[in-house]
Formats: C-alpha cells, sequence, structure tokens
C-alpha cells in the first residue's frame, strides 16, 4: 500500500510560506537584497504549490 | 507488494489515478488560459477573434475549441514591435531573466522568454526526468554541451543541482578534454545528444581509451529521436557500457517527456503538460494507441511566454502497454518518430526519416554517420543515402550493400542509390544533426 501523505496540510504550510514572504516583501522598504531573495523564494514556493497544493483537492 | 515511492520525484503526481490527472489538467488548462487572455496581447487577440473566453472551458472537450498556435505564428509575432518578443509577452519585460533561441533547424529562430519561475519550473520539470532515469546525490553529473543560447542541456544543469548530483559544467571544452575530464573525475552520468555521444565514444577510442572504462552509468540523450531508436539506443548502450535513456523536450515547450528505468517508451509529465495527437487528415484527437499523429501540447505552468495548444509538427503515438514503473503519466511509444513536415511522400510512399536511421543503425559494419538525400530528376523521385564503411569491413562492401538495399527495401517500401564515403568523410555534427535533405523544391 502507499504511503498516506498529509497533502491538505503541506498545502496549508505551502500557503502560509507563501503569505510569510509576500508580508516581507511589502514591509523590506525597497532593500533589493530582501526583495530579489524573495523572488526567489517565490518560485521556489510555486514549485511547492504545483507539486502539492494544486493536487490537495484531487486526491 | 508495497509500492516503492522513493523511486519517484512526486509520488503523488506521478501515481494519480488517470480520471484525477484528467480533473487536475481541465483544471491547469483552464488557469494557463485565463492567465494567457488576461495577460498576453497576442493570445487575448487571438482568443477573441476565435469567440472564445475564460468560462468557455468547462470540460476536456472544451479545450478542442482553443485555438492552436504554430512556429510561424511565433515567429511573425516576434517580427512585431515590441522587441524582441512581440506583443506575446504576459509579464513586463522587467520580470525576464532567461533568453533562449531555438536551434533554427527548420527556419528562423523563435525566442524565448522566461521569468526566474518559469526558469525554477524548467529545472522541476528535468527533476521528474533525472529522478525517473535513477540519477541521485551521489552521481557526478557531466554536461558536455557549450552553455549557448540554445536551452538544450542548461535546464538539465540545474535540475541535476536540484537533487543533489555534482554536476560538472563541460563548457567550452573541446571532445577530447571532456572525455579527459569525465575519466579523471569518474563522472557517473552525461547527458548529450545520440549523435554526439556516438561522437564522443569514437574520439575516446582514438584516444586509446575505451568509453566503457570510464565508469558512466547513464546518458540522458535529447534533440535528436536517436535513444528511442531501438539499434541507435543499442549501439550506444554497447560504446559506453551504460543504460541509455530518452527525453524530449523543446525550447517554447518545456521539458515534457522522460523514459523511466524500465526504458519503455516515454511518460508524458501529464502533470505538468497536456498532450493531444491529432489525426493529420482529418484533425480528430487521437485517443487510441498506436496511430501516428502530430502532437498538440500545452505547457501549464509557463507564465512569460505561454505555450498553449502549440502544434509541434511533431509525429507522436501513443503506448499499446503500460509502464512497470507504477506511473500513471501515459507512455508515447518510439519518441517522436518524425516531424510532420518532414514525414513526406517519395515515390507515392511515406517516408519517416527515423526508419532509414534503424537500418543504418543495425549495421554493425558503418559508422554512425550517414546523410539521406531527396532530389527529383524529371518526373521521378531519387534517394541518395551516404553512407561510410568502418575501415575493417570495406573488403564486405558488396555484401553489406546488398543486404542494406534489401533491409531498406523491407523497412521503407522504397528503393535507394547508396554512395559509399570514405570513413570519417561524412559532416560530424555535435548539436541537432541534419542527415535528411530534401531537395525536391515544389513537392
Amino acid at each position: 500500500m502507499a504511503t498516506e501523505y498529509k497533502v491538505n496540510e503541506m498545502a496549508e504550510k505551502i500557503a502560509q510560506i507563501r503569505k510569510l514572504a509576500e508580508e516581507l516583501d511589502e514591509m523590506c522598504g525597497g532593500i533589493q537584497a530582501v526583495k530579489k531573495n524573495i523572488v526567489r523564494l517565490l518560485s521556489s514556493t510555486k514549485m511547492l504549490e504545483l507539486n502539492i497544493s494544486d493536487v490537495k483537492d484531487l486526491v | 507488494m508495497a509500492r516503492d515511492d522513493s523511486m519517484y520525484w512526486n509520488p503523488i503526481t506521478e501515481t494519480m489515478p488517470r480520471e484525477k490527472l484528467r480533473e487536475l489538467q481541465i483544471k491547469k488548462f483552464k488557469r494557463i488560459f485565463e492567465w494567457a487572455y488576461n495577460n498576453s496581447p497576442f493570445y487575448r487577440n487571438l482568443y477573441k477573434a476565435a469567440g472564445i473566453e475564460p468560462g468557455d472551458i468547462k470540460t476536456y472537450e472544451d479545450i478542442k475549441k482553443v485555438p492552436k498556435i504554430d512556429k510561424g505564428m511565433l515567429r511573425d509575432v516576434q517580427s512585431r514591435p515590441p522587441f524582441p518578443y512581440g506583443d506575446m509577452l504576459a509579464v513586463p519585460l522587467s520580470q525576464v531573466t532567461e533568453f533562449r533561441q531555438t536551434s533554427g533547424t527548420t527556419g528562423t529562430p523563435v525566442y524565448q522568454a522566461d521569468t526566474w519561475q518559469d526558469w525554477d519550473w524548467w529545472a522541476e520539470s528535468w527533476a521528474y526526468i533525472l529522478y525517473a532515469q535513477g540519477y541521485r546525490d551521489t552521481d557526478r553529473f557531466f554536461i558536455p554541451f557549450g552553455y549557448n543560447i540554445f536551452v538544450a542541456f542548461w535546464a538539465a544543469h540545474y535540475a541535476g543541482e536540484k537533487l543533489g548530483c555534482e554536476v560538472v559544467p563541460g563548457g567550452v571544452l573541446d571532445t577530447e578534454a571532456r572525455i579527459m575530464k569525465m575519466q579523471e573525475l569518474k563522472c557517473t552520468a552525461f547527458g548529450a545528444t545520440p549523435t554526439y555521444v556516438l561522437g564522443m565514444a569514437d574520439t575516446a577510442r582514438k584516444m586509446g581509451i575505451d568509453p566503457r572504462s570510464i565508469g558512466i552509468q547513464r546518458i540522458t540523450c535529447a534533440g535528436e529521436p536517436g535513444a528511442s531508436i531501438p539499434t541507435t539506443k543499442k549501439r550506444i548502450e554497447e560504446a559506453w557500457g551504460a543504460k541509455v535513456y530518452d527525453h524530449i523536450g523543446a525550447t517554447e515547450i518545456g521539458a515534457w517527456s522522460y523514459m523511466c528505468l524500465a526504458q519503455r517508451g516515454l511518460h508524458v509529465n501529464e502533470a505538468f503538460f497536456l498532450v493531444e495527437i491529432e489525426d493529420t487528415e482529418t484533425g480528430e484527437i487521437i485517443e487510441e494507441p498506436m496511430k501516428n499523429g502530430k502532437m498538440v501540447i500545452t505547457a501549464f505552468d509557463r507564465l512569460a511566454k505561454p505555450c498553449i495548444r502549440f502544434d509541434s509538427k511533431d509525429v507522436i503515438r501513443w503506448a499499446d502497454y503500460d509502464c512497470e514503473c507504477g506511473r500513471t503519466f501515459r507512455l508515447i511509444d518510439g519518441g517522436v518518430v518524425g516531424r510532420a513536415d518532414d514525414i513526406t511522400k517519395v515515390k507515392g510512399v511515406l517516408l519517416a526519416p527515423t526508419a532509414i536511421e534503424e537500418v543504418v543503425r543495425s549495421f554493425n559494419e558503418l559508422s554512425d554517420e550517414y546523410e539521406v538525400i531527396v532530389t527529383k530528376k524529371g518526373d521521378i523521385d531519387e534517394i541518395t543515402l551516404k553512407i561510410e564503411i568502418k575501415p575493417e569491413f570495406e573488403k564486405q562492401q558488396p555484401d553489406i550493400l546488398n543486404r542494406l538495399k534489401d533491409e531498406l527495401r523491407v523497412k521503407t517500401n522504397l528503393g535507394y542509390k547508396i554512395e559509399v564515403h570514405p570513413y570519417e568523410s561524412l559532416p560530424r555534427y555535435a548539436l541537432k544533426a541534419k542527415r535528411f535533405k530534401d531537395l525536391r523544391g515544389d513537392h
């Protein structure tokens, strides 16, 4: 039998990562060292969403 | 028996029940359609002209109503302002971090824009491929590629890093230096076009190095159909003593399919792409296996320059077998078996260049290189096949030519004028080979 994954809980954590990253972006006062690294952080977050959040209602 | 989930990059997406996968595809198609409609002037105009808008896509059947795009349209749009992508971009130019272009094998190169997220998506798509082919963080992965404006193995590099492989960029080194570096570092894997993989083996032997002694365990091929042609794949595996895995991708699409450890057919990454196979005569979508048609493909998650229902002209077919690996991603059989613009009628017979390659590469007496030239003399088509015979078999030339002609006749139903060229005189290619030349002009 396949492993049971906590897909909904993982998706919730991923949503929190996105929310935190966006809040950080808003509060960084335009510091490029923060803003540009957040672009990368959000891209990685998107990859988590493609792998987990997108399928949470289907498994 | 329990399923071993450690063999999948993502066991959730790769083993989803087919009906759930279809639901996911519909959901993701709606999302990319809406994104393109709202953000890309090119797509909005295309869809408005067709009278279709977000909300009209409700079922899988509705997807067929969405207009296709093709390479000609991509070339046309980039010839108009704003430079250099025309009005196709769906993000501000300031968000574009990557430029690549197609190789130009079939005409003017197409320019491709990607954001950093798109680039991460490229690497993610390649991560599915490499992991399925057995790459792990214990691999030392050599990339003998020029790291230039072609996407080629760029994303394989980033995916290798993502997996934790030790990636060795073989950039500007020449072939000899690459082989020496692979040998020195005891690399376990590399990726290149089948043509170049065979050429590297040749070069290694000339240097007095048996390619099998280097210790390569796996090779990922891309850019040409060779690794899905059994005789070519066998030739490569025997030369290197390694397993060879095919992968298909394209600059304007993404890395959409991969052979897994079972080495039987290629899985379509259906969590990231929608592949439709269209009957070239009727335009109907083909669902049944082993029937050739041209691929129409959508990348669900590529945002800067979306790829929605792209008529790739690649001829593929669904497999009539399942894979033992447990992935539910559908298989295509034999890789890209041709191009809709390559598969041509010669003397009234449909000819796919891959069929010729399969025959030529089955002859151990012939070198890895060959060329096919179709000409017209008066009203009659003529096919010239240029080959090289390995020096040790030159005395057997008459017998080889007779057998070759017979085999070609059986496999392609056509007769050939065969020219034997001196060993190593035909062109060698580092990237995509151009071995098929149709010089008939008006056919």
